[in-house]
């Protein structure tokens, strides 16, 4: 169970807070406030009803505050109780918000307020099992009453609470990292200042400044998870039931490694008028000129069912969920499988660990793994097994192998093969395992050797090839590799060069951090824009910039042996002579019809001249074999007519296909097509012939000139970006991308034709 | 494993969210699916059985029956590891004509099975024709002319064509043992097989020759083949040589070959990001592309199947989105994302979305080196991606890429990389490993290429704690030595672990019952698991040495209880003991005193006896359950019965 919490944070609100000091832009109040926020919407957004948070305000105009009107309540004054003790909610944070703002007075007594807040916390917990925390945020700048700090600490320590004091502008820091000294430095605040500490001795609580507890706030927040066990029973050698002397020791299982999930967005809409519930709006005291958070309502799937029959009007009908059986497909067939038998694909299985063999520590490699890692310790209070376990960890240490092992967590759950690793600290001794991959997780995919080249006619090269490495390349690699060295990069605390650089304690999940840091941000602050991205998520995008350094020379020397260029291999520079259209086409980085450079037949056979051979020539593209014949034409194309001719043709049969398509039958047909005529257009530079087609195509669809509704075929024209070709594309383009974008976005048919006019 | 298919209407939600993700593939308006034509011969020599051999289990099959066998091998294999991918067989030069919607009369093709996914069916089918011989006198009869190419790469492409449009893959494996088929044709300028090969590759299709060789013929290309089959110079930077033909010495050994060169060759290969810049330093970077070489698989989901109509159908699922409060229907431009703060939302604007996911574009960028040994075994998260240079966006990169292996592997070092994989994708540090070429010795993964792994470290919040341990006890060097002989006699075969060993049993289990329901088989008994341990051997080689190291385990634990006693008398109380082992063996043990965690056993057994464990809180059983290992939840009368059930076992 998740542990209770009462905190209380006491807010100097005097008028001495809304300066600004050290070069901010901010005021005291404000940036103090920093800290607060963070900690209060860390609470808000663990949405624990047993973290209960209290706000007092020291130095406010009015006094309002249960210990003010009592007998003797002197010295009470100028303190006001600005939240309850009480679970926060974002109702609450935004109350807060509007409360929490600097005052015209400079009367208030801190210590007074820690009075009170004690009481607070005492009347509230009673004696119950709570974490209590007072957080004090002053600048020390008002008198305070020292007369019974003996006893206060005495109270403090007796309720067990922690008082942590922070104070802006402190100056006992003479760390050059957070220490100001503060020459202007009033006599009262130094009294003061001496007063607090005190205070805070006496109790034990902790001292600091606020750009300390700032600086802490950089630093990400790691949530510890309660250890989760995995599997607890017997790890067997051999069968216990069947031979008497298997080996059975008892045996715990937990997680080690766990991906950190982070926080996902949820879909939700706008709520409606009618719906939004005006009694959420706190008391209505201070509220007025507050701008409500928009209100939101989560988005639920709700699913239909369709299958196909060919006499409904678009092929398809609508089905009953609840006249659906359940089953699963073996290959096209559906296999129904009734309710009673819906266990019967799964394996029947007994909850066991069992070790299957051993394994050589060189002979695994660790890319193998599978996902994350679990560690297997001796049940509790069992000396027996942890004895045996010890027996099998010190083994495998010596003979540096691994335990490959099947494990069967729960009945019934799906057989798992691990290995399993020894690991030994002095003071601990565990088994981690990674999941091992079966057969069927592991891709035969073939590739060509890197340290030797085969060539078309099956020769063997080692040496001198264009992809292999000469020695003089082979030599600067390694002298880079060796200079880059950050095995023990990270300075210690001495400052000398011992530790581990980017080592697993160091490395914080930028997405998750940096996703909690912008919702704590705009929960507290909705009106502010988002705040850019901590740096130290961002410390390992990049080497260290002083190893950078250090490697120059041996960088510069890689970078010229390896001399690597930008652009694709081209073999032949290729120039296409239009008649009509003189161009030089210059070679693309990323073209790829370049002459030389395309497929051809490995026995080199000129298939371009066989197809310009008269009896192969096509002057009409068949509508059967389309893309083939396109292309062709295409290549062999002799002038710029000859390639909208082609461009022409394939556009109507592009139309046929949609229109003598039954209901979505032949769409990936069309827009394979389409396809094709883009990156053709794309190579040849031909974008507007490609555009011209587009722009007329998406107006017939939308007008439903190919027979109904095809509104379906653009969506998927649009979701595989086959739209116009913009400028990024191939640069004669005259279409933007703004406007090729704005083009397959619209489906009003009078935007679309405005939008397309000029095209 | 499930290939997401990204084109399927079920799938959009998803697919708009990783809207950007094919930024780095070229054909990004293709599917992620293949489809895979076999084309096998039918002729005299290749419906020949085998010459008679020696060993008894040789394979009297003829080459057209092997290449038939492998073919529903791939079949039953790929319905599992890719249930959206299609699969032809096509006979030529067959006396029977048999093809369907194209006009092709006399064209000696037999279309055994038509492209599509397979049904049921067609596995039967195929079945009856491998295994029973079904039909084999009628559709296995060689034609009087030869076969003809021109006709049989028409009808390929007109299946490619009409049954799998979009593909991302579309291959046709040739199995022959003719190199030369059009020996009857003339070479002339408008050279017909020729042209129609052309017409399939620029239909974006592939042709791969499987060639067989009888006895100690030559299986020549040049005559033949190498004008039809395509060198594509930049895809060839990652497909290595062509197939070398497959003996049929006798059949058994042929059916092996064939199987192996088809299966190097099975699954089309699919780059999960290609064009990604791989910063060596700044100032230099390659290209390379990523390839899920490990790729879990996992059975495909259930689903609802409709069947009023005379053939069951999946039921396609829509989904429309209703707002909670109101339960009105939602369009898609109304829908916002924001994220719960507390019980409420907060917001973000599009743009403001894209900013705060944004860590920079894809790349895989070298901070550092590291010797290896400081990859931790237990530094593990999910599985790694597998990189291979390419020229296509920096000319180089194969050679700078070699260089940078060959380092790695000499010096056994790691990189350590940023890496982000897609457009607004999360970074991940990652170790970058390199992996030996198959052929070298050293390397105990035979069946992995050689090149580098991009290896995700877990970042500090993957870390999980532990439970809390008490103090160690240490084993001796006596029990370890007992310990070491079973490890050594135990080892799997090479010192390594070999996943072609092990399928997965659950996920054969499931389609093999699936499999004999559609086919409406006999429901098979029992699953095979090559999982499970071969009890039985262990036994045999390790059960003496077993027992020893449990004596001796026995002994040491005797000296720590020893001691153990001897402290306890000197500190007076506050005694800790084991619990005894598993095996009773007449040891005396004492019991420890209530511990932090509850109660003793000597007082639970006394408790037990007395009948009063009921007597305890339930937050009093849970605590003697948990420090023993027992489940804790349930109701307390469950508490009871089970502490019950352990005590008569345990103390």
């Amino acid at each position: 169970m998740a542990d209770k919490e009462a905190t209380i944070y006491i807010l100097d609100l005097g008028s001495s807070m809304a300066d600004c000091h050290n070069g901010r832009i901010e005021s005291d109040l404000d940036w103090s406030m920093r800290y607060v926020w963070d900690k209060i919407s860390t609470t808000v957004a663990a949405s624990r009803k047993t973290w209960n948070v209290g706000v007092i305000g020291v130095k406010t105009d009015d006094t309002d505050n249960p210990l003010d009107s009592q007998d003797g309540g002197e010295g009470y004054e100028h303190i006001s109780v600005l939240q309850e003790l009480g679970p926060m909610t974002m109702g609450s944070l935004t109350a807060l918000r509007d409360s929490v703002k600097t005052s015209n007075t400079q009367i208030g007594d801190a210590i007074s307020a820690i009075v009170l807040a004690v009481e607070m916390i005492e009347k509230f917990t009673k004696k119950l099992k709570y974490n209590r925390r007072i957080v004090l945020v002053t600048d020390g700048e008002a008198p305070i009453d020292n007369s019974d700090i003996d006893d206060i600490a005495q109270k403090i320590k007796r309720s067990g609470i922690q008082l942590t004091v922070l104070l802006d502008r402190g100056v006992d820091f003479d760390d050059s990292e957070f220490g100001f000294k503060e020459e202007d430095k009033s006599g009262i605040k130094e009294q003061n200042e001496a007063i607090l500490k005190d205070l805070v001795e006496k109790c034990n609580g902790l001292y600091g400044t606020i750009a300390e507890a700032i600086s802490e706030l950089e630093t990400p927040r790691v949530k510890s998870v309660k250890p989760y066990k995995t599997y607890d029973g017997l790890l067997t050698l051999g069968d216990p039931s069947v031979h008497e002397d298997a080996m059975s020791i008892n045996v715990e299982r937990y997680f080690k490694t766990h991906k950190a999930t982070v926080p996902p967005a949820s879909r939700v809409v706008m709520k409606t008028e009618s719906s939004t519930n005006p009694s959420s709006v706190a008391d209505g005291d201070g509220m007025q000129g507050v701008e409500p958070m928009p209100s939101f309502s989560a988005v639920k799937d709700a699913r239909t069912y369709k299958v196909n029959d060919p006499d409904a009007p678009g092929g398809k009908r609508d089905v009953d969920r609840d006249n659906l059986a359940k089953g699963y497909e073996y290959g096209r067939t559906a296999v129904h499988i009734s309710e009673s038998d819906y266990n019967i694909t799964k394996i029947e299985t007994t909850k066991s660990f069992s070790i299957v063999g051993f394994i050589y520590e060189e002979k695994y490699e660790p890319f193998l793994n599978m996902g994350g890692t679990c560690m297997t310790v001796a049940q509790r209070f069992n000396d027996a097994a942890a004895l045996k376990l010890s027996s099998l960890i010190h083994s495998l240490h010596e003979l540096e192998s691994y335990a490959v092992a099947r494990i069967v967590t729960k009945d019934g759950k799906e057989p798992a093969l691990i290995l399993l690793a020894p690991h030994i600290e002095p003071d601990f001794e565990c088994l981690y395992d990674v999941p091992l991959p079966f057969a069927e997780d592991v891709r035969n995919y073939p590739f060509p050797h890197l340290h030797k080249v085969i060539t078309v006619q099956g020769n063997t090269i080692t040496e001198n090839h264009r992809n292999l490495p000469s020695l003089e390349l082979q030599q600067a690699m390694d002298d880079y590799v060796d200079a880059m060295d950050i095995s023990s990069w990270e300075k210690d605390d001495e400052g000398a060069r011992t530790m581990e650089y980017a080592a697993v304690e160091d490395l914080f999940s930028p997405p998750l951090h940096r996703i909690n840091q912008v919702i704590r941000h705009r929960a507290t602050y909705p009106t502010q824009p988002i705040p850019p991205t901590p740096a130290i998520l961002l410390k390992y995008a990049n080497p260290p910039e002083d190893l950078v350094a250090k490697a120059r020379s041996d960088l510069e020397d890689l970078i010229d042996k390896a001399s690597v260029k930008k652009g694709k291999i081209s073999l032949a520079t290729t120039v296409i002579m239009l008649s009509t259209n003189i161009r030089l086409v210059p070679p693309k980085a990323q073209g790829r019809k370049a002459k030389g450079d395309k497929p051809r037949p490995i026995s080199g056979l000129d298939i371009d001249a066989l197809l310009k051979q008269p009896e192969n020539k096509r002057a009409q593209i068949s509508p059967d074999k389309a893309i083939p014949e396109f292309k062709q034409k295409v290549e062999i194309a002799d002038n710029q007519a000859d390639i909208e001719d082609a461009m022409k043709q394939m556009g109507a049969i592009i139309r046929g296909i949609v229109t003598k398509s039954f209901s979505d039958q032949d769409y990936e047909r069309a827009v394979e097509h389409i396809g094709v005529m883009k990156e053709t257009a794309i190579d040849y530079e031909y974008p507007d012939l490609f555009n011209k087609f587009m722009v007329d195509f998406k107006s017939r669809l939308l007008s439903g000139e190919f027979g109904g509704n095809r509104r379906e075929l653009w969506w998927r024209i649009k979701s595989v970006k086959l739209g116009l070709i913009d400028s990024n594309a191939s640069e004669p383009s005259k279409v933007t991308p703004e406007e090729a974008a704005a083009v397959s976005k619209t489906l009003s048919e009078t935007l679309f034709l405005r939008y397309t006019a000029d095209i | 494993m499930i290939m997401v298919d990204r084109w399927n209407p079920e799938r959009r939600d998803e697919e708009e969210e990783e809207d950007e993700e094919d930024e780095f593939n070229e054909t990004h308006y293709k599917a992620q699916k293949d489809a895979l034509i076999f084309a096998i011969q039918v002729s005299d020599s290749m419906l020949q059985p085998p010459p008679k051999s020696e060993d008894k289990k040789a394979n009297q099959d003829s080459a057209t029956l092997t290449a038939l066998k492998c073919a529903y091998q791939v079949m039953q294999q790929r319905i599992i590891s890719n249930p959206k991918d299609m699969i032809s067989i096509v006979l030529f030069g067959t006396e029977k004509t048999k093809v369907t919607d194209i006009k092709l009369p006399d064209s000696h093709c037999y279309l055994l099975t038509d492209l599509e996914v397979p049904a049921a069916d067609d596995v039967k089918n195929l079945r009856g024709l491998v295994e029973e011989g079904e039909g084999a006198d009628e559709i296995l009869v060689p034609s009087k002319q030869p076969a003809d190419m021109v006709m049989l790469l028409r009808l390929v492409l007109h299946l490619f064509q009409t049954r799998a449009p979009n593909f991302g893959s579309r291959r046709l494996f040739i199995i022959t043992d003719n190199d030369d088929p059009c020996a009857g044709m003339k070479k002339n300028p408008s050279w017909d097989p020729a042209v129609r090969a052309k017409d399939i590759h620029d239909h974006g299709c592939t042709i791969e020759l499987f060639p067989i060789s009888h006895g100690d013929s030559k299986f020549d290309t040049s005559k033949f083949y190498d004008d039809i089959i395509y060198h594509d110079p930049v895809l060839d930077e990652t497909n290595p040589g062509r197939v070398a033909p497959a003996k049929s010495h006798d059949g058994l050994n042929l059916l092996n070959s064939l199987v192996s060169n088809i299966n190097s060759r099975q699954t089309p290969k699919r780059a999960c990001f290609s064009r990604m810049p791989f910063e060596i330093g700044p100032g230099l970077t390659i290209s390379v592309k990523g390839y899920n070489i490990i790729q879990k698989q996992a059975p495909a989901r259930s689903c609802y199947i409709w069947l009023e109509d005379e053939r069951p159908q999946v039921a396609v699922g829509e989904t429309a989105r209703l707002a909670e409060d109101s339960a009105r229907t939602v369009e898609k431009f109304e829908v916002k994302k924001a994220y719960k703060f507390g019980s409420e939302y907060v917001y973000f604007t599009d743009e403001e979305q894209k900013s705060i996911k944004q860590f920079g574009n894809p790349c895989i960028r070298i901070i550092g080196f590291k010797d290896r040994s400081l990859l931790r075994f237990w530094a593990s998260i999910k599985k790694s991606t597998y990189i291979f240079p390419s020229e296509d966006g920096y000319v180089g990169s194969i050679r700078v890429f070699t260089a940078l292996w060959q380092k790695l592997l000499k010096s056994r070092k790691v990189g350590v990389a940023w890496h982000i994989a897609r457009k607004n994708g999360n970074p991940q540090l990652v170790a970058v490993i390199p992996s030996r070429a198959t052929s070298d010795e050293k390397s105990g993964t035979q069946y992995i290429p050689a090149g580098l792994w991009l290896y995700p470290i877990p970042f500090t919040d993957d870390v999980r704690d532990g439970p809390e341990i008490g103090k160690v006890i240490r084993t001796t060097n006596a029990l370890t030595d007992r310990m070491n002989k079973v490890v050594q006699q135990l080892q799997l075969p090479g010192g390594a672990y070999n996943p072609a060993k092990y399928p997965n049993p659950a996920l054969q289990w499931h389609y093999k019952i699936l499999q004999a329901l559609a086919l409406e088989d006999v429901v098979p008994e029992q699953p095979e698991d090559a999982t499970v341990p071969k009890y039985r051997a262990i036994h045999k080689r390790c059960g003496g040495y077993i027992q020893e190291w449990s004596q001796v385990a026995d002994d040491v634990l005797g000296q720590i209880q020893e001691q153990k006693k001897i402290k306890r008398e000197f500190e007076a109380d506050n005694e800790d003991e084991p619990r005894p082992p598993k095996k009773a063996r007449g040891t005396t043990t004492k019991d420890k005193n209530a511990s932090e965690d509850g109660l003793s056993n000597a007082e639970l057994r006394q408790r037990y006896d007395a009948g009063t464990l009921t007597k305890l809180t339930v937050a009093e059983l849970r605590g003697a359950m948990n420090s023993r290992g027992l489940d804790t939840k349930g109701l307390k009368k469950d508490l009871v019965e089970r502490l019950e059930r352990w005590v008569e076992d345990n103390a």
